[in-house]
């Protein structure tokens, strides 16, 4: 027994070791994705590892012939170690790239044979360049890497040495170069010459005007050194943290040292307390109230989402914990502190193709961030924010929170019931066998629809009633029929919409079958066994999607080619996908996807790589 | 004719791709004056049309508006309006049913023609095309030849099979009509109606675009009295 429990620790040490291509991985990334489990990816062509989005920033070089015909296995890669695809971006630069291990150099550079060596300024470190990327190896671990300045970095420095030279605005310059203009230059124009210039078809053959002295940089040259020169310094700057201070993403965020110790197939790490920071949304808020966006950023500190992935002989499992800071845990705890609405399922059929219930409660959590947020805002100095937190209190204290928070509790709940035939009319033209004179008819036809359910707990149903109430007098399409209401023709100009209210619950749909025979619920053909029970006991969220039910009747026309291959790889399986979640704390929740099938996939390693892609791009 | 085609269906039946029906009607007189009348008959198709406007973008395309829609077929009016022996031009455009009809006068064969193929070249990219000098439809006072519109059967060699079925399904008819009987005609799939002044084809857009001599036809009319 001892022998192998010291073999365990050997093999773990071992791999402790072996397991070094994260120690690359830039403190800048913001979100990662390391694949562990990379023999997977043996099979991999090289031309499909780089066809994917979350490739799209490194890929030029690779995608450039020199990987036809190719797969990972030929590519030189170590596949005992991890491959860390990394994403980042600041205020001040960008960066993308992935880390991993190396087994064969020779074999490497066939692939990134774009790439020559220059001098390194970093001891131990092999440096290799491209027209876009760097390709840094220290003994046998890779980094491929981009760093770019912010557009708004290249804006602010190349404008500030623009204007001191005493140069006009460029813009102007490029649209009115013979005329005076004189009128008021606003944003909407800025933004009207931008499309015009780099929108055009013709782009490829735009040219900026030409100055007089050939010495003198127009305005883009002067962007494009400056992008050269912040280019270079960035590079520096994060090469030198790395290689010279050894301080990379491990040693930053301790939360992802832990976290990359886990031994599932891959892991994935965002950090959305600097992901937050650069929402555009907040752009205004950080130039305008300093102060009010540190404390929006203090708000969100803590806040990081760690997620594993599993693959298993006949599931794919996604465990995922978002974590917060105390005070917007505060406010999440109270949001979901939501019992289940145990009338949701009686208007869940027992045959649906896929349901979630949602369980939140909103008043709850409006006073505690009225609480959270309110001293934020009292402690800024500024008439604009001290004008609008006014507005807040007032409305706080007029504003009839009961009938508001009755009316919308916050818990919802949704069903897909595949799709129906439903009655619509058509043109059809008649002709005369006389003179082949035609006249036009309108005739029942039938389209395909499919049957969506929508609905939300209330204590106030008289106030949506009212509205209903109101609507149908302002025209005849909307009718109350007893039981329920009706909006003719309201989805699609062409199928009704059904609103139901009762058993406390506020209900929308185009199921007419549901409306008129099953208003009060579908009672013996309801939701029952385990299913109803796993909704009622997960957390403030639980979705459930029949793949066999669901999968086939999903319309290709709205998903392209990628996505529609995806699709089609899942088509023909009997399986099932499982949305839980935890019981919300002020530190954490935690999700769990599980997607159980039948059946095999040709190319586990793709289908892995197609999870990454699409968590990459909702996430991005 | 292949671009006319191309220019009224592709966009709507290869873009939207929907149950469709097409009727393409010309009355020719004695003197070889007549009238054209093209209609799209989309309303099959509407709640399927109407999810797909209501998208920005498919399958990476953007889908145009309604107003899209309108201006280009109204661009294709006023082209048509200012065109040399093209007169009374007509249209309607029905966006709760999808019906869009268009109908003109023309002096005599070669005016409808040359209408047609100059605004086929201002509405296409490609400015010289040997469809540009072919001629679709001629007329010598008793005998009218018309020919075939030649759908780009590469287009169909890309669509998903589920399209395909759906263009099988639609109708495309095309009428020719005249003062005076018909004699005899040479496309044995072609109609002619009980008082014989009239000729039907009718088929679907797929078989159109695998066959593009399916509407061909000679038809022969009795000596004008």
């Amino acid at each position: 027994m001892r022998f192998y429990l010291s073999l365990i620790a050997l093999t773990t040490v071992l791999n402790g070791f072996a397991q070094q291509s994260e120690l690359l991985i830039p403190k800048d990334a913001v979100t990662v994705f390391s694949l562990n489990n990379i023999q997977l990816l043996q099979k991999v062509s090289l031309d499909d590892l780089v066809s994917y989005e979350f490739m799209s920033e490194v890929q030029q070089e690779l995608f450039d012939g020199s990987t036809s015909g190719k797969t990972l296995k030929d590519s030189g890669l170590d596949f005992d170690q991890r491959l860390n695809v990394f994403y980042g971006k600041g205020d001040q630069y960008e960066i993308s790239g992935f880390t991993f291990g190396m087994k064969d150099k020779e074999q490497l550079f066939t692939v990134f044979d774009d790439f020559e060596k220059s001098k390194s300024p970093y001891e131990g470190v092999e440096l290799y360049t491209s027209f876009f990327n760097n390709l840094l190896i220290k003994g046998n671990q890779g980094l491929l890497i981009r760093v770019e300045p912010t557009m708004e970095k290249i804006d602010e420095i190349t404008d500030s040495i623009w204007y001191a030279r005493g140069f006009e605005d460029p813009w102007m310059e490029l649209y009115y170069p013979e005329d005076d203009y004189e009128g008021e230059f606003d944003g909407e124009m800025e933004e009207e010459m931008y499309q015009e210039t780099f929108d055009t078809e013709d782009q490829g053959n735009y040219f900026p005007p030409d100055q007089e002295d050939p010495l003198k940089k127009n305005y883009f040259e002067l962007r494009d050194s400056v992008n050269t020169i912040y280019q270079q310094r960035y590079f520096s700057f994060v090469c030198d943290e790395l290689f010279k201070d050894g301080y990379n993403l491990m040693k930053h965020d301790l939360r992802f040292t832990e976290h990359i110790k886990h031994t599932s197939e891959g892991i994935f790490y965002l950090d959305n307390s600097r992901s937050v920071q650069k929402a555009q949304n907040l752009w205004y808020l950080q130039t305008m109230f300093p102060t009010l966006y540190n404390d929006v950023k203090e708000l969100y500190t803590g806040n990081v989402i760690l997620g594993d992935l599993f693959l298993k002989d006949n599931a794919v499992e996604f465990k995922v914990e978002a974590r917060y800071g105390q005070e917007l845990g505060s406010i999440y705890e109270k949001m979901n502190n939501s019992k289940f609405d145990k009338d949701v399922l009686k208007y869940i059929h027992k045959d649906n193709s896929a349901f979630f219930s949602y369980n939140v409660n909103l008043r709850e959590a409006y006073e505690q961030a009225y609480k959270v947020i309110v001293p934020i805002l009292e402690n800024e100095r500024n008439v604009q924010v001290s004008y609008n937190l006014l507005m807040l209190e007032l409305i706080n204290e007029y504003v009839n929170k009961d009938a508001l928070f009755d009316t919308y509790k916050g818990s919802m709940f949704g069903t897909f019931n595949g799709i129906r035939k439903i009655k619509t009319k058509k043109i059809i033209f008649e002709y005369d066998e006389e003179t082949f004179d035609y006249i036009e008819r309108e005739v029942e036809a039938e389209e395909d629809m499919p049957i969506f359910t929508l609905g939300f707990s209330t204590e106030r149903g008289d106030i949506p009633e009212k509205i209903l109430k109101h609507l149908s007098r302002l025209t005849s399409r909307f009718k109350n029929m007893g039981d329920y209401w009706v909006y003719e023709e309201a989805v699609l100009d062409a199928a009704s919409l059904y609103m139901i209210h009762k058993n406390g619950l506020f209900i929308f749909t185009n199921d007419e079958d549901l409306a008129m025979n099953h208003s009060d619920g579908y009672g013996a053909d309801a939701l029952k066994g385990s299913l109803a029970k796993k909704a009622k006991k997960s957390g403030f969220m639980y979705g459930h999607i029949d793949w066999s039910r669901t999968i086939d009747h999903f319309p290709r026309d709205f998903f392209n080619e990628e996505e529609n291959e995806m699709l089609d790889a899942m088509r023909g399986k009997t399986g099932n996908m499982e949305l839980t979640s935890s019981k919300t704390t002020k530190e954490s929740t935690k999700f769990n996807l599980v997607y159980n099938f039948n059946g095999e996939y040709e190319n586990s390693g793709k289908y892995l790589l197609d999870l990454v892609n699409s968590v990459y791009v909702i996430s991005k | 004719m292949k671009h006319r085609i191309y220019f009224l269906i592709i966009g709507l039946v290869f873009g939207l791709t929907s149950c469709i029906e097409i009727i393409d009607d010309v009355t020719i007189h004695n003197d070889g004056s007549g009238t054209y009348k093209y209609t799209v008959n989309l309303s099959a198709s509407k709640v399927k049309i109407n999810s797909i406007l209501a998208l920005d973008s498919l399958d990476g395309k953007k889908v145009p508006s309604k107003e899209d829609i309108e201006n280009d077929f109204l661009d294709v009016i006023e082209s048509l309006k200012k065109k040399s022996g093209i007169t009374n031009v007509d249209y309607s455009m029905d966006f709760s049913d999808y019906i869009f009809k268009l109908q003109c006068d023309f002096k005599s064969i070669e005016y409808l023609q040359d209408a047609i193929k100059a605004i086929v070249k201002e509405q296409s990219k490609e400015k010289d095309s040997e469809e540009y000098n072919y001629n679709w439809i001629s007329w010598d006072g008793n005998k009218l030849m018309r020919s075939i519109p030649e759908l780009d059967i590469k287009q169909t060699k890309s669509m998903k099979q589920e399209d395909i079925d759906l263009l099988k399904t639609g109708n495309y008819t095309s009428i020719t009509r005249f003062d005076r009987p018909v004699d005899r005609f040479e496309n044995a799939k072609a109609l002619m109606s009980k008082n014989k002044m009239a000729v039907m084809i009718k088929t679907d857009p797929y078989s159109l675009t695998q066959d593009y001599n399916l509407l061909e036809n000679t038809i022969y009319l009795t000596p004008q009295k």
